[in-house]
Order: C-alpha cells, then sequence, then structure tokens
C-alpha cells in the first residue's frame, strides 16, 4: 500500500448534484481498485487558470487515499475514459518526509471537513464567479483595442 | 547609469523557515518564487538553495498542470489578480 493523492476538476457545466454523484463515481474507482480513502478535500467551483475544452471554470476535488502502485494504472485509465472530468492529477507520496507531509495534509483535510459539516447551514451559495466573468470581457477588448 | 541591482543575492528562504515539503494546491506560497509572467524565477535572483529549487520547480509544474497557475501570460489572456481569484 502506498499513499497517493489525486485531483480531479469536473465540468462545470453540470448541475450540483450531477457534480456530487460524479464525485461518488470517482471515489467508486478508486475503492473498487482496493483503495482506501482517507479524506476527500472539496475545493469547490474555481477560476481555471487557463481555459480547459473551453471551459473557464471547473469543480476541483482532492482525494487522499492509500492503495497498491499497481491499482494506479487502472485507476487512471478509468479517468481518462470519464468524460465528466476536465483534468486529474495523481500525486504519490513516497519518501518519509512526503509521507509525513501526507498526513498532515490529511490531517488538515478532515478538521477542514468537520468545519464545513458545522457550518453548513451558514453558507450560501457563491455567486461570486459569474461576477467575474462579466468584468473580464471588457477588460479583453480595452486590450485588444489598444 | 547607476542603475540599481533589481535583486540581490540572498540566502535561501526556505531553508530559513526550514520547508521540508511543498504542496502544490497552496498558490500563495508559490508567488514568491513566480515572476510577473508567471515563469519559474532562477535561482540567482530568488537566492534559493538547489534544493528548494529543485523542490519548487517540480511543485510549480504540478500546479501548472493542475491550472491553478497558469503557463504563460499573453496580451490576449491577460489574467486579473489570478491569485485573489484562485483562493
Amino acid at each position: 500500500m502506498r499513499n497517493y493523492e489525486n485531483l480531479v476538476i469536473v465540468k462545470p457545466t453540470l448541475t450540483a448534484e450531477e457534480i456530487q454523484s460524479s464525485l461518488k463515481a470517482i471515489e467508486e474507482i478508486i475503492t473498487s481498485n482496493g483503495g482506501e480513502i482517507a479524506t476527500t478535500d472539496s475545493m469547490g467551483m474555481r477560476k481555471l487558470a487557463y481555459q480547459i475544452e473551453k471551459n473557464e471554470r471547473g469543480y476541483f476535488h482532492v482525494i487522499y487515499y492509500s492503495v497498491a502502485p499497481s491499482a494506479i494504472t487502472e485507476i487512471e485509465r478509468r479517468f481518462r475514459l470519464n468524460e465528466e472530468l476536465l483534468r486529474f492529477i495523481t500525486i504519490k507520496y513516497d519518501s518519509n518526509r512526503e509521507i509525513k507531509a501526507w498526513n498532515t495534509l490529511v490531517e488538515k483535510a478532515q478538521k477542514k471537513a468537520a468545519f464545513q459539516t458545522k457550518a453548513e447551514e451558514v453558507t450560501t451559495v457563491e455567486e461570486t464567479p459569474v461576477v467575474v466573468a462579466t468584468e473580464e470581457t471588457p477588460a479583453a477588448e480595452a486590450t485588444r483595442s489598444n | 547609469m547607476s542603475e540599481k541591482r533589481k535583486y540581490k543575492k540572498r540566502f535561501c528562504k526556505y531553508c530559513e523557515s526550514k520547508v521540508d515539503f511543498m504542496d502544490y494546491k497552496d498558490v500563495g506560497a508559490l508567488r514568491f518564487s513566480l515572476s510577473e509572467r508567471y515563469k519559474i524565477m532562477p535561482r540567482r535572483l530568488t537566492g534559493n538553495c538547489k534544493r528548494h529549487q529543485d523542490m519548487i520547480s517540480v511543485v510549480i509544474k504540478r500546479a501548472r498542470a493542475a491550472a491553478l497557475v497558469p503557463y504563460t501570460v499573453t496580451r490576449k489572456a491577460v489574467i486579473t489578480q489570478p491569485f485573489e481569484n484562485l483562493r
């Protein structure tokens, strides 16, 4: 068993329920290949640094887990077949120093998750990305005219 | 003529704060080693030691692949304060 971390970016065009179900499917892929999920950390809808398949935004989700190294190729193959994913990144935590870092990251994510469940009722839907998108277009036009 | 040198050879910041591991998701921390155009800053300008420069270059490349940090900044695709947006 070795420690891994997977960052997946889900398409922003899906609805909230569809995103959750696709994330569940992704976690199912890992567990069905003998992986043990330590924690998950959803970073939420974010602006991408550059366009991916003409999408400006994406739903970022991080999964910390441990599996046998041989299962990784199969997991990545299944990810590649999944059309709801814009991007995924697998990171191996192998050396002693990295394993230590992995443990701290997992702890941090668990704390964050516990905090979020408490404040779930308080948090409302974030509408900020929409505002950002509208602000951007005049700026882009201005640079072109120059 | 008396143009000041923009950067001074310095000690390694990461050594000073004893950084053992860098996380590619922590975009704010990468800022120090990125130029305005999101190039990886050379060691001779930042004063990083070889060990930490190797670490940061790997981490920045990961963050680029994860669309957390742009590969390039062109005049067409200007990014307005991406670090603030990403947080």
